[in-house]
């Protein structure tokens, strides 16, 4: 699903430049949970947008469902990336000025579908999430766990192939963590992939592989399966 | 603590350099427009004020009737003055003003046209306060031949000279002695003369028995403006009630013998400048105009201390925090609203303070463009330092007020929860308001100068129904001269640059010659006041008038020079000829016992042609033939070579011993000034307008940027669930465009209220509302605050939303 090729992100701001990703190789099959790991600054928030389609890389190949993507332009990867992919962040990115239905609606909007549908689609994520007696709330007024399932919702509602989390529990305590890391592995197990990213081991041990990270480059692959298998 | 407030109100509005840019320019300008505009009604309703006696004088003017048609003038009867100073003992003294017109004088070798000179009674001095410098005020009017000077005329005439006892002469070959020096009259003077000629002048030409004759029939000639000083504790109504017997006891006897009557008419001097619209006056203010710019003035005021609200709530989301900490750390409510507004009352200080250079730098221009010489007299009168400050003091306090007693209550607990503190949703509410009402003024302001242009255009492009263009007029002062007309127009057709000529007592925008004739309707000759203009037989082809029945004068009917008449359209209407006006009698000149005269039959109908400015309706006029010295001579010329053409008049002009030097004037200019007042509206309106705009654009630049920047994040996170770049700024225009069109809608009815009554009551003639002008206000509202918002939408929403998500 995922195939990267020597990926490299260099940031120039003024005089100093940065390279986040340095020649980063890997891949991803479809219907994977995939961790990705490494100390603050690695580069592990770069790759994800990248993955995401949200940034370009500065170089090396990026093959998104079969697609070479590294050059596309944004209009085409906002297209790509509205169908397929979902986004969960540490700090939920809810929008404060709508409320809950209208934050998880957001996706659908852009993707054209009709008001019944969303209605639809919008309340069985809720449920699923098990957040639809906020619906009329805004962000604020929740706490951080059910603010999390919000965007879990919202990540999902339009049904993507791939789920991109950046620290997702980052902002919330343990019991709140686990509830999030409990959806995320239900999605998966419903076929969604996923890639995760983490610094914290206990949610790595609900991925099937950890990527480690470290000064933009990968240091070891520990694929779970091959001993769990 | 005052000093703690002015030091983090400084500090304030330092840090947010942009916003504070945009306060203070707008305040600045909005301050600079009210004190123009101050200045401006402060002199408009000064006129005729400066007089000591100024509540006890009043202007006397006359109401006619003839035939049950009225007909106002705002001069009186020359013996009038005289007659309600012997009968009514209200009336203390009496003086007159009898236009001189534009004459020529000569001092040496110096001569001059003047149009500013005014033969006055030698009471002037006793009513109205002007100073004399030099000469006695008391004596210096009464002898015949006898001149006052203003200083602007005695530089003129006379330079460095002393013009005491000096000898100044009219193109008449009349000789004033310089009797006195006055200083010039102010601006603000309805009447405006440059000097003074003695009353008792006139008597000495005349003889004094039929200057001062009181005989009935003087009464029915109108000729002068005349004021009446009251004694003290005297009432002027008491005048008009006792009016009815004056009447009896002079004028009864031939209004009987005419069918006429007569009513005394009167205006507080204060009041003159503002009075209604009645003939032969001078120029005039115009209220409703007062009213509109006092109006427009508040608004650009008004619209800047919005600006500083607006501007000040939306930043409260910034400033929530700062609350916050204040009031965690003790701070009460009172001092921060204390703190708040010193904050507002800098900027207007500063505003102020830009916007006194502003009004020093640009007084010239404004004075150019009102047509007065205003002086910005702020350190002789300290009242309108004060004025201006006051409102200024104002304009900060309301402008501060609310974001001050807003940011105050926001709760700390909220505020530093991460809240914004504006939840509620009511400063953004309100804000809405403030900018829809802001837009609503500004895009009533587009229609009004839309359609002030509109209405000038109309004016100018109107067929008139005559040649207004390429007609040069002369006016013949010398009667001598006069006599040679016909020769000398056949000379000044020989040119071939010189199309038509025609000689005639009045011409199209200067037509005042009423006079009472019997008109034939059905089977009778009634009395009727009716305008007439002595021509020759060229007229009609000069003018380019049009007949629609009849024919024109004709050199070949020996009989046309004394019986012929042409009527123009209005007057078949009115006295119901319709049917055949041909051979229709009017009967013009007779006596007062009606004997005499002649009777002239109608021989053509000319189209209706607007011979007064479209601000009055076409009335019925008769053009014939007598052997009359007639004043105007009117040229159609070729508009190339005019130089060359003027140059061959002028050769021509001073070969026929004209014994003025040469003069001419373009009929077009004559007809533009007729519009002056409504160009300068429409000038000061644009202005205004573009002020206006100006402001209202400068709080929506920094408006769009507070929204802006709020929205970043949000940008950033619908950008990520798939919002394109035309998603987002939709988004980001929707919200402003929603506000301007409310705005356009709320305008339209109030615009179109307010223009339609402009138009209504200040033309007969006059341009309509077109939807297309109402719609083409609103575009263009739409599209400059789209442009102006662009500024801060466009970066929004290209912004990566990379950054946007990544930090809360
Ligand atoms: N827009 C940017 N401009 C310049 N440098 C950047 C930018 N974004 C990231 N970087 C740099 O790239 C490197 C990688 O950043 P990244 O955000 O990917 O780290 P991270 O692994 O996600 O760290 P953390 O665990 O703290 O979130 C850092 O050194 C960071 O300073
Ligand atoms: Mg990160």
């Amino acid at each position: 699903m995922i195939k990267t090729v020597n990926l490299t992100k260099v940031f120039r701001t003024d005089e100093v430049e940065t390279t986040a990703l340095n020649q980063v190789s890997f891949e991803v099959k479809e219907g994977e949970f995939v961790a990705v790991m490494g100390p603050s600054g690695c580069g592990k928030s770069t790759l994800l947008n990248i993955l995401g389609l949200l940034d370009n890389p500065t170089d090396g190949d990026y093959y998104f469902l079969g697609n070479e993507v590294s050059g596309f332009s944004e209009k085409q990867r906002a297209s790509l990336r509205k169908h397929n992919i979902g986004f969960v962040f540490q700090n939920f990115n809810l929008i404060d000025e709508l409320n809950v239905f209208e934050n998880v609606e957001l996706p659908l909007i852009y993707l054209g579908y009709k008001a019944s549908e969303r209605r639809e689609k919008v309340e069985a994520a809720l449920e699923q999430m098990q957040i639809i007696h906020r619906k009329k709330h805004f962000p604020l007024q929740l706490s951080g766990g059910q603010q999390q399932r919000v965007a879990v919702a919202r990540a999902v509602v339009a049904n993507p192939k791939l789920i991109l989390a950046d620290e997702p529990t980052g902002n919330l305590d343990s019991a709140h963590g686990e509830e999030v890391m409990n959806l995320l592995e239900q999605l998966n197990k419903n076929g969604t992939t996923i890639i995760m990213v983490t610094h914290s081991q206990r949610d790595a041990e609900y991925s099937h592989r950890i990527v480690r990270l470290f000064d933009g480059q990968i240091v070891t692959e520990n694929i779970k399966e091959q001993f769990a298998l | 603590m005052f000093l703690n407030y002015l030091k983090s109100a400084l500090r304030n509005i330092t840090k947010n350099k942009f916003y504070s840019f945009l306060n203070i320019l707008g305040l600045a300008i909005g301050i600079a427009a009210f004190i123009f505009i101050f200045l401006y009604v402060r002199n408009e309703i000064s006129f005729d004020k400066y007089h000591e006696k100024a509540d006890r004088i009043y202007r006397v003017e006359s109401d006619f009737t003839i035939s049950g048609k009225h007909d106002q003038f705002a001069i009186v009867p020359v013996p009038m003055g005289p007659a309600l100073k012997l009968e009514f003992p209200e009336v203390e003294e009496m003086c007159r003003f009898n236009d001189v017109g534009n004459s020529l004088f000569k001092y040496g070798d110096k001569e001059f046209y003047e149009d500013g000179f005014y033969f006055v009674d030698s009471t002037i001095f006793d009513i109205f306060t002007h100073k004399v410098l030099v000469g006695d005020p008391k004596s210096c009017l009464v002898e015949p031949y006898s001149v006052v000077i203003t200083e602007s005329i005695a530089m003129k005439f006379f330079g460095d000279q002393n013009p005491m006892g000096e000898i100044m002469e009219s193109g008449s070959g009349r000789k004033y002695k310089v009797t006195a020096i006055m200083e010039d009259v102010p601006i603000n003077s309805h009447l405006k003369f440059d000097a003074l000629l003695s009353g008792s002048t006139i008597a000495a030409i005349q003889g004094g028995d039929a200057f001062n004759s009181m005989e009935p029939v003087r009464f029915w000639n109108i000729g002068v403006y005349t004021f009446l000083l009251l004694n003290q504790n005297a009432d002027m109504q008491s005048v008009h009630q006792k009016f009815g017997g004056f009447y009896d006891k002079y004028m009864k006897p031939v209004g009987d013998a005419i069918n006429a009557s007569f009513d005394l008419m009167s205006t507080p001097l204060t009041n003159t400048h503002f009075s209604g619209n009645i003939s032969s006056d001078l120029p005039k203010g115009n209220m409703a105009y007062i009213y509109i710019f006092s109006a427009v003035a508040l608004f650009i005021l008004l619209i800047a201390a919005i600006n500083y609200m607006n501007m000040a709530t939306a930043r409260s989301a910034k400033r929530a925090r700062e609350v916050g900490i204040r009031k965690v750390a003790g701070a009460f409510k009172k001092q921060l609203i204390g703190q708040f507004l010193s904050e507002s009352l800098v900027l207007a200080l500063i505003g102020f303070a830009i916007a006194l250079l502003l009004v020093f730098l640009l007084l010239p221009d404004f004075n150019n463009l009102a047509g007065k010489t205003l002086e910005f007299d702020l350190f002789r009168k300290p009242e309108l330092f004060f004025t201006i400050l006051g409102v200024t003091v104002f304009i900060g306090l309301i402008s501060g007020s609310y974001p001050a007693f807003y940011l105050s209550s926001f709760l700390p607990v909220t505020v530093l929860k991460g809240g914004s503190g504006d939840k509620g949703r009511k400063g953004g509410m309100l804000r809405k308001v403030l900018v829809i009402f802001q837009f609503a003024i500004a895009i009533i302001m587009i229609m009004g100068t839309l359609i002030v242009y509109n209405q000038l255009t109309f004016l100018k492009n109107k067929d008139m129904g005559f040649n207004k263009d390429n007609m040069i007029i002369l006016e013949l002062q010398d009667s001598a001269f006069r006599s040679k007309v016909e020769t000398f127009k056949k000379e000044l057709v020989k040119n071939s640059n010189i199309l038509a000529a025609t000689n005639s007592t009045g011409i199209p925008g200067d037509n005042s010659w009423i006079q009472v004739v019997k008109m034939e309707k059905d089977t009778a000759m009634v009395d009727n006041a009716m305008l007439l203009t002595l021509v020759d037989y060229d007229y009609l082809d000069t003018y380019g008038l049009e007949l629609v029945e009849g024919r024109t004068f004709d050199r070949e009917m020996g009989t046309d020079l004394e019986e012929a008449v042409i009527v123009n359209e209005t007057t078949v209407k009115y006295y119901n000829w319709t049917d055949n006006p041909i051979g229709k009698k009017i009967h013009w000149g007779f006596e007062m016992d009606g004997s005499g005269g002649r009777i002239l039959k109608v021989i053509g109908v000319v189209k209706d042609y607007h011979f007064n400015s479209l601000h009055n309706k076409v009335e019925p006029i008769m053009l014939f033939m007598a052997d009359f010295d007639k004043y105007y001579v009117s040229l159609k010329v070729n508009p190339e070579n005019i130089g060359s053409t003027l140059q061959y008049i002028e050769e021509k002009w001073n070969e026929f011993g004209a014994k003025r030097p040469f003069n001419y004037r373009m009929l077009e200019d004559t007809w533009g000034e007729m519009y002056e007042s409504e160009q300068k509206l429409g000038v000061i309106f644009t202005i205004s307008t573009i002020l206006t705009i100006f402001i209202a654009l400068l709080g929506l630049l920094g408006l769009s940027s507070f929204v802006a920047e709020q929205k970043t994040k949000e940008i950033g996170i619908r950008k990520v669930m798939g919002a394109t770049l035309g998603n987002v700024l939709a988004l980001l225009y929707k919200e402003f465009v929603l506000l301007v069109i409310i705005a356009f809608i709320i305008a339209i009815p109030l615009a179109y209220w307010q223009l339609d009554n402009w138009l209504q009551t200040s033309f007969v003639y006059h341009t309509n509302i077109s939807i297309l002008t109402i719609l083409l206000s609103g575009v263009l509202a739409i599209i400059i605050s789209m442009v102006t918002i662009s500024f801060h939408t466009l970066k929004a929403g290209m912004s990566n939303p990379v950054d946007a998500i990544k930090y809360e």
